[in-house]
């Protein structure tokens, strides 16, 4: 299970996890470690848990009532299930990208200093890291001399970026994203593609997808859910060529899903 | 059918895009009946507001001058200025009350309250809304005017008026608040919000447009009723210069001086007058909130897509 270039240490380490909605299982039993900067994917047909999955990442799961987890996530070896843990902390260290666009109906500029307001940053400080942030998304040649425009007016994929951008402001180390391009357009796509190579020098990142050739083409490891279990986990290439698990070969030649 | 046979007819003179037939006729015939008869409809709900409009201003108009709004009412005569500043300081108060509990209600049942006390909440707002306005006055009487014993005072009647608006704009502002879409809530709280802060920051700039025109529904409502205050603020001939004497409102002025035994004359007048002031000031303040929330609701353009 040991991929290349990777920290070896695990940044995030995913012990025994399943949630439970009230009458059903949503996720059964999974371990997984991400390992330091690097990009996971995961993909898995509709339905079978892998935005449950993700959400369980950064305890944006408590957001959803009704719902029961069991098992441990570690952040850097603290279960961020346990009870001292505060969720606002676990989300200001692993990040998120949701699959629309969700700019505030703020000012650009306004958008990227969100999370640093809420963290009382100084001015100064702000106006830095919301230009470093930018640039880090690719949007600061676009978008940077017209920080005051209202961000709504942006294109979709330009928000996209905008919201990665944002949650890089707060200087996260890990990174969730929950099928972030399936609302764009092709071209829009792989431009926030494209960030994910620059991503991984600095971020534990880790997809959600539909898109298996998107997985293919960012993630190095690669993970299979199907119905709330976690089928095949390894690198990507072996995943994809030389599937250990029949319902993997079945589900990457498209016999299902 | 006859389209088929009519189309070699057509050809040449553009008759086949022009002239529908059969079955399609008789729909664009039905659309445009539909039409008129909902402009007919339309007409017959415009047509009491503008003779309502008429009557009062031909009633008002020919009797006022500037002293209307400058003096004191004397015996039968003088103007409205003690009502119209009654009516202000009332208002005002009974607004800033009914805007605090209601707003403050309304960010509790979206946001904090576990489901089944949201709808309670909700069924409780709606109760309070659908309380008759004398039942109100008489609680305000009992409760403040005697038990609380700060007799006919511009308080008790800008607290009893500030109950009886407070409905209104929690329900708007609890609607408003339920209806941001889900994914700035969820941006939000991923970046490390907590919930007082999504609200303050994202959630309240996205449903402040919506709360500002149920704020002003609460106040052209307040600003109608004689009933809350008929029994709480009493009447005042003078302008007050505290808000523990007796007040007078344009809508008691109304109320008292319309159909009173001892209408004649000027006190009919009065009564006119009042009415007319009445509606210039909704009319003033809904055009000032109308400008103010679509200030505010030019910021969300693209939101909603």
């Amino acid at each position: 299970m040991n991929a290349r270039a990777a920290d070896s240490a695990p940044v995030l380490s995913v012990e025994h996890l399943s949630v439970f909605a009230p009458t059903r299982r949503i996720l059964s039993d999974i371990s997984i470690d991400f390992p330091g900067r690097d990009v996971t994917g995961i993909i898995g047909p509709s339905g079978c848990g892998k935005t449950t999955f993700i959400r369980t990442l950064n305890r944006m799961i408590d957001t959803t009532p009704g719902l029961r987890v069991e098992g441990a996530v570690r952040y850097r070896g603290q279960d961020i299930y346990d009870r001292a843990v505060n969720p606002v902390l676990v989300r200001q260290r692993i990040g998120m990208v949701f699959q629309r666009p969700t700019v505030f109906p703020m000012s650009i500029y306004e958008n990227v200093a969100f999370g640093l307001r809420l963290l009382r940053t100084e001015e100064e400080t702000v106006e830095e890291v919301v230009r470093r942030s930018l640039t880090r998304a690719g949007l600061w040649g676009e978008i940077g001399s017209r920080l005051d425009q209202p961000a709504l007016e942006l294109s979709g994929g330009q928000q996209q970026r905008l919201c990665i951008a944002r949650a890089l402001a707060i200087e996260p180390r890990v990174l969730l994203f929950d099928e972030p391009t399936s609302s764009l357009d092709p071209i829009a796509a792989q431009k926030v593609e494209e960030l994910f190579a620059e991503l991984r020098r600095d971020y534990t990142v880790i997809i959600v997808t539909h898109n298996l050739q998107q997985a293919a083409r960012v993630a190095s490891r690669t993970a299979f859910l199907y119905q709330g279990q976690l089928v095949e986990f390894g690198p990507t290439e072996e995943l994809f060529e030389r599937p250990k698990e029949r319902l993997t070969q079945e589900y990457i030649t498209g016999r299902f899903g | 059918m006859t389209t088929a046979a009519a189309a070699p007819a057509g050809i040449g003179d553009g008759g086949e895009l022009r002239r529908a037939s059969g079955r399609l006729r008789r729909r664009l015939l039905f659309d445009r009946a539909i039409g008129w008869i909902l402009l007919a409809a339309f007409a017959v709900v415009l047509f009491p507001l503008f003779d309502m409009l008429y009557w009062v201003s031909a009633n008002a108009l020919p009797t006022m001058s500037w002293g209307t709004l400058t003096e004191n009412q004397v015996g039968t005569g003088g103007g409205l200025y003690p009502m119209i500043q009654g009516t202000f300081v009332i208002v005002g108060l009974a607004t800033a009350l009914a805007v605090g509990l209601g707003v403050a209600a309304g960010f509790y049942t979206s946001e904090y309250a576990p489901p089944s006390v949201a709808r309670l909440a909700r069924i409780a707002g709606n109760l309070l809304a659908g309380v008759p306005a004398i039942v109100l006055g008489y609680f305000g009487y009992f409760l403040l005017v005697i038990y609380a014993g700060w007799g006919f005072s511009a308080l008790a009647g800008a607290i009893t008026l500030g109950i009886f608006m407070t409905p209104y704009v929690y329900r708007t502002t609890d609607v408003a608040l339920s209806s941001v879409p889900k994914g700035q809530r969820e941006a939000a709280l991923a970046l490390g919000a907590r919930p007082h802060q999504y609200l303050g920051r994202v959630a309240f700039r996205i449903a402040l447009p919506t709360v500002l025109t149920g704020v002003f529904f609460a106040m052209a409502l307040g600003l109608g009723e004689a009933a809350p205050l008929y029994y709480t603020a009493g009447f005042n001939s003078y302008p007050i210069s505290n808000l523990t004497s007796p007040t007078g409102t344009l809508s008691v002025v109304i109320y008292q001086f319309y159909d009173n035994p001892a209408s004649f004359g000027h006190f009919l007048a009065l009564a006119f007058q009042a009415a007319f002031l009445s509606i210039v000031i909704v009319l003033g303040l809904n055009v000032a909130v109308q400008l103010l929330s679509d200030r505010y609701r030019r910021r969300l353009r693209g939101l909603y897509q």
